[in-house]
């Protein structure tokens, strides 16, 4: 690190926060020069692999690849700065990481702050931080935080389109090989769809309370059982409400439809 | 859980012979033995009463038998009509019971008229005074049945008004995103300080977006003119953000715009477009929103070109959830909410509900 100014890449899908970027370094640290501008994270690693900057300001929440993942990208090569929006999440993972961060809208003394520290890295020719651990620790943090939300919706085929399905509209869900069938209620109307998801796999993701199996190939949402006839040799027929389909409950799943 | 089983509900066996019905058929036994022995000064009053004891009990057994023996009757029987059946057919034979046993053995009636005179009485009484109380019991226990249903019903709309302040709360909760209002707060700073003229352009949209974004808490449904307005003043936003990959457009028909929903439903679905569809994608998309009136129905239709219903792991769902519970709770089945894969590319959204009649 002989050369005297230090070099930079300021990564955002929102090209006003870019330039609010760029100005508000331009006061903080003159002799910076911000080498490269990119619009999402490919962008970000294409223009850090091509210039090689010495300090990278990358936007947590970009479109394809996040700031987290070019991070895991980029590495140790360069001194890394996210930059997020309020993000409870984020910033706390951060703040327990010891990762440099910056909150928009940025405020010139949280930046000025920064900059020293970034400075004072670039003067002791430290390497930058190796980050791997706590970064991948933070992706998976990341993820958690948006898919730990319970099943809601299913993508099925309803005849030739695609059809994004209430959870909550489904009656039962009947196996068939390595398919599954759907009956549902499009807007009330009885309906079927099928979604290439073996029944085991489905279920596993679905409430518990609501959805429960009754039959090898049968699952139930009881919200839709409008009652349960006992036939002979411990078995049960249920039928639905407002659905002609009547279905098996087999022996070892009758105990669910005992009387209390 | 809640399931209606078709077998017995629990303690049908202690309703069929609840201590109520044994009480009402003693009494009326006491009575009717009174009454007879008073016509008849041969035999003593305790033998009539006796005799009364087992006709009413005979006849209790058989309206209690009748009532859930057999499981299911042919379709032209009425339970109702089993049943008193059932009794009439029942008091004779437990008058010639309560004979055999009163006078020990054979009743000898036609040796002996005076005993056959008052075997009929009692029979006749028996079926006359049983009939009117097997009819009593049955309007009782239709009235306790009503009654029950009565409650499982209030019992449901106080489940669905909860329901219907658990989706508002869920709906205060999830207004303005902190994250897009700081976002948005940067943009608009940004602006601020290069000294560009479009900063109160944006200022405008954002006090006009919170302004309808920001609960009014006595409100339970607006009209889609301001929903429309809302959306607008998101999407302006949403563009100054990303001006080179966010297009839009908003149409909608004038008979559609005077039509009250409930708050929040067009921007719900824009949103979702936004974060779902076009935020995700490097390039961005169009976003085509329609709002139109047809057969007494309001449709509005939300088209967007970005990534499409992508694999499982992204949070899509808790707006729609919510909007789809709120259309529910506004306008039961009336009210439909679909997702479709858009062959070009992207997802459609639509909700269709009734409009309401211009008198209301």
């Amino acid at each position: 690190m002989n050369s005297p100014a230090a070099t930079a890449l300021i990564a955002d899908d929102e090209p006003l926060l870019r330039e609010a970027l760029v100005r508000l370094l331009a006061n903080a640290w003159p002799q910076l020069q911000v080498v490269a501008q990119a619009r999402n994270g490919r962008e970000a690693v294409e223009q850090f692999e091509a210039l090689q900057p010495a300090v990278c300001f990358l936007d947590v929440h970009m479109p394809g690849i996040s700031g987290v993942d070019a991070a895991r990208l980029i590495g140790h090569r360069a001194h890394l700065v996210f930059v997020t929006a309020f993000d409870q999440y984020a910033v706390e993972a951060f703040a327990q990481g010891a990762l440099d961060y910056l909150v928009k809208p940025v405020e010139p003394a949280r930046l000025a702050d920064t900059v020293r520290r970034l400075k004072e890295r670039l003067r002791a020719a430290q390497p930058a931080l190796n980050t791997e651990a706590l970064l991948q620790e933070l992706a998976t943090r990341l993820q958690r935080t948006t898919a730990a939300a319970p099943l809601r919706w299913i993508r099925a085929s309803v005849g030739q389109s695609l059809r994004l399905i209430a959870v909550d509209d489904i009656d039962f869900l009947r196996s068939d090989e390595k398919y599954t069938s759907v009956a549902w209620r499009d807007g009330g109307a009885p309906s079927e769809a099928l979604i290439r998801m073996p029944l085991k796999e489905l279920v596993a993701q679905l409430d518990a309370s609501h959805f429960v199996q009754v039959h090898r190939s049968v699952v139930v949402n009881l919200r839709s059982v409008s009652i349960v006839k006992r036939g002979e040799n411990e078995t049960a027929d249920i039928h639905l409400k407002g659905r002609s389909e009547v279905l098996p409950v087999s022996r070892s799943y009758l105990h669910l439809f005992r009387q209390m | 859980m809640s399931f209606n089983a078709v077998t017995a509900a629990p303690g049908a066996v202690a309703q069929v012979f609840g201590w109520h019905r044994v009480r009402v058929v003693l009494f009326a036994s006491l009575a009717l033995g009174l009454l007879i022995s008073v016509g008849s000064a041969a035999t003593p009053v305790l033998v009539w009463i006796a005799r009364a004891l087992i006709v009413g009990l005979g006849a209790l057994m058989a309206f209690g038998v009748a009532e859930r023996w057999p499981v299911r009757l042919p379709a032209w029987v009425g339970r109702w009509f089993w049943q008193l059946l059932a009794l009439v057919v029942a008091v004779p034979l437990a008058a010639l019971l309560a004979y055999w046993v009163t006078v020990g053995g054979n009743p000898q009636f036609v040796e002996n008229p005076a005993r056959f005179i008052g075997f009929a009485q009692l029979s006749f009484a028996g079926i006359f005074f049983g009939l009117w109380i097997g009819l009593g019991a049955m309007v009782r226990q239709r009235e306790t049945l009503a009654r029950d249903q009565a409650m499982a019903f209030e019992l449901e709309r106080s489940e669905l008004a909860r329901q219907a302040l658990d989706a508002r709360m869920r709906l205060l909760q999830a207004q303005v995103q902190p994250h897009f209002l700081f976002n948005t707060l940067a943009n608009v700073q940004a602006l601020v300080e290069a000294g560009s003229p479009r900063a109160s352009e944006v200022l405008g949209s954002l006090i006009r977006y919170l302004r309808a974004a920001v609960p009014r808490l006595d409100d339970s449904s607006t009209t889609l003119a301001e929903e429309l307005d809302l959306v607008r003043a998101y999407l302006e936003l949403m563009r100054i953000r990303m001006p080179d990959r966010l297009q839009f457009s908003v149409s909608a028909e004038v008979e559609a715009i005077e039509v009250s929903c409930p708050p929040m439903t067009l921007l719900t679905l824009v949103e979702n477009a936004v974060r779902h569809g076009i935020d995700p994608s490097e390039d961005g998309g169009r976003i085509d929103v329609s709002v139109s009136a047809q057969d007494g129905r309001c449709r509005i239709r939300v088209d967007d070109s970005g990534v499409g219903l992508r694999a499982t792991g992204d949070s899509l769902g808790t707006g729609l959830a919510t909007l789809r519970e709120r259309l529910q709770l506004a306008f039961g089945r009336e009210a439909g909410l679909r997702l479709t894969a858009r062959e070009t590319g992207g997802v459609r959204a639509e909700v269709e509900f009734p409009m309401p009649r211009r008198s209301a």
